[in-house]
């Protein structure tokens, strides 16, 4: 970790409940450093509420420390809560107030000056679009508009570390190309984001690092490149087959390796060499009305995460139920 | 920015969250307060001077007494529940501030209840009222201790329970505290209770203050009023500061 950590976590545990209880977090490593993003991925119940609770303090750690720009955040909660700002899964009730003045009132509770708080709102409002609903109360707007105002109520004055937990739910497509960008803003401006998801697809344009949480533990940590490079060479082909044709004696190019098939939808995977002999069979496939359609996509980064995360899902379930499951 | 400030600017955040349930908060207060003299008076037929100045000065405690106990834990519960309480505590705000706030806001709603209560006991008994000098310190203090007391609850026990213990306390509050009528009509187990609880002495304070002619406030009351106001800002404070 080098001089410009801002989130050092090392061995970080927690169980809730006692003996017979849940262990959230098992043995977390996690480095987020200024200008980064960091995607934190995992399945609802792989801790990463929990990571986050114990970094501002809502929660304890049985184990591990946390460090955040230089402070100890398990014995100092205040100090670590003066340096982190965070946007929660669910949206704050702001009923009775409007965007713009929830907004402000945010910013100054977190200490920022009045003129500088209302520049800063001001700004964001303008950033995300939000400035036709600026002033209208609160149980006036729709989700979308209120998850950007949870956004801009957790940025307008932002800490060093800034965490988001699922900052796109809800937010149409045009509003949420605005929020990415802003969010990449903030890292370039020198802050560490800390970005909770499922959205595996979307983060992957804006994270410069990956972390894939399961069961409470770290199951990978890389660049999505570096996650994505032992499928490199390979493209994944879905092929539907035409409503009619008999699915029996249908089958592959030999050249595809077949990975799953549902209802008429084949999947499969082919190496990037083999591609361009796959497409020809492939056209002569709709010509012949046997295939309706095909698509050949390189390997993502969301195959990687199902893949990495499925493997420990079937291998938990083996080993059967003296293993609690994070919820 | 001082400690002072983000106190009230988180009191600005408390009370505008709130300023769209003011006026049916008022007007239910309002409704308690009538129901309670009126409802009584009808129990009890056209009551004789002396329990009639009882009841009309009964009245206010009760209404700041359902603010307090019944009100506030269901409003922090309902936070607790929504995770809008866990999002707070993330800012960075000393945890003392949420509840002073908190305790703020709280201790003014109940105000115009309690002040309309008295309006309609005087209109409808006749009363004669004479208010002593600390008739609004006493008031502040009866509303905060319930409050507070409310508060601790709410953030002590689970959302559920805590719901479940204020329309239990509806109940009590109503008809089993010495509050619209004398202690000496109830069991003695119940009055010795009653020596222990905050009903009582909340009750004396106020009526104390409103008819000072008629009334006094006992020492040990006093007393046992602050020590639950002291206890139950204790425990709220520990249970904002409390990390699972």
């Amino acid at each position: 970790m080098g001089a410009a950590g801002v989130l050092t976590v090392r061995g970080l545990r927690k169980r809730y409940g006692g003996r017979g209880g849940v262990q959230a977090n098992d043995g977390i490593d996690l480095d987020v450093a200024a200008g980064q993003v960091v995607g934190l991925l995992g399945h609802n119940g792989a801790g990463k509420t929990t990571l986050v609770k114990q970094v501002v303090g809502l929660v304890r750690p049985d184990a591990g420390t946390i460090h955040l720009d230089g402070v100890d955040a398990v014995a100092q909660p205040a100090e670590a809560r003066r340096r982190t700002c965070i946007q929660a899964q669910a949206n704050v009730p702001i009923t009775g107030l409007t965007p713009r003045r929830a907004i402000e009132l945010v910013g100054r509770i977190r200490g920022a000056e009045r003129g500088a708080v209302r520049a800063q709102t001001d700004a964001l409002l303008d950033d995300l679009d939000l400035r036709p609903w600026a002033d209208t109360p609160a149980e006036k707007v729709s989700g979308g508009i209120a998850r950007l105002t949870a956004f801009a109520m957790t940025v307008v004055a932002p800490g060093r570390l800034v965490v988001l937990d699922e900052p796109t739910n809800d937010v149409d497509p045009v509003r949420r190309r605005l929020l990415w960008g802003r969010i990449r803003a903030l890292a370039d401006e020198g802050r560490a984001v800390l970005l909770v998801t499922h959205n595996v697809r979307e983060a992957e344009r804006v994270v410069d690092r990956l972390v894939v949480l399961n069961r409470g533990r770290v199951l990978a940590d890389d660049t999505p490149a570096g996650l994505t490079a032992h499928l490199q060479g390979t493209l994944t082909v879905e092929a539907d087959l035409s409503p009619g044709a008999p699915e029996a004696g249908w089958g592959w190019h030999p050249a595809v390796r077949p990975v799953a098939s549902m209802r008429g939808r084949e999947v499969g995977t082919v190496r990037a060499a083999d591609a361009a002999e796959v497409v020809r069979w492939a056209q002569e496939e709709v010509a012949a009305h046997r295939l309706e359609r095909y698509a050949l996509t390189p390997a993502s980064l969301e195959d990687v995460y199902v893949d990495l995360v499925g493997h420990e899902q079937h291998a938990g379930q083996a080993a059967g139920a003296t293993t609690g499951v994070a919820a | 920015m001082s400690t002072v400030q983000q106190t009230l600017l988180l009191t600005q955040w408390q009370f505008r969250r709130q300023a769209t349930m003011l006026p049916l908060l008022v007007v239910v207060q309002v409704f308690l307060a009538i129901a309670t003299i009126l409802g009584f008076g009808l129990v009890i037929g056209d009551p004789p001077p002396d329990q009639a100045l009882y009841l009309a000065t009964g009245a206010p405690t009760i209404t700041l007494v359902m603010v307090g106990l019944v009100m506030t834990p269901q409003m922090l519960s309902q936070s607790r529940t929504e995770g809008s309480l866990d999002w707070m505590r993330t800012l960075p705000v000393p945890r003392g501030s949420f509840l002073v706030s908190d305790l703020l806001v709280w201790t003014l709603i109940a105000l115009p209840g309690m002040v309309l209560g008295v309006v309609t006991g005087v209109l409808r008994f006749a009363v004669h009222l004479s208010p002593a000098p600390w008739l609004v310190p006493a008031t502040l203090l009866v509303s905060l201790t319930a409050a507070a007391v409310g508060y601790g609850m709410a953030s002590l026990l689970r959302p559920t329970l805590a719901m479940l213990m204020t329309q239990v306390l509806v109940f009590v509050v109503l008809l089993f505290t010495p509050v619209s009528y004398p202690a000496d009509r109830m069991p003695g187990w119940l009055r010795t209770a009653h020596e222990w609880l905050p009903f009582e002495p909340m009750a004396q304070l106020v009526r104390s203050g409103l008819a000072s002619d008629t009334f006094s406030m006992p020492g040990r009351s006093l007393a046992v009023l602050l020590a639950w106001c002291a206890a139950s800002v204790a425990g709220a404070t520990w249970a904002l500061r409390r990390r699972a």
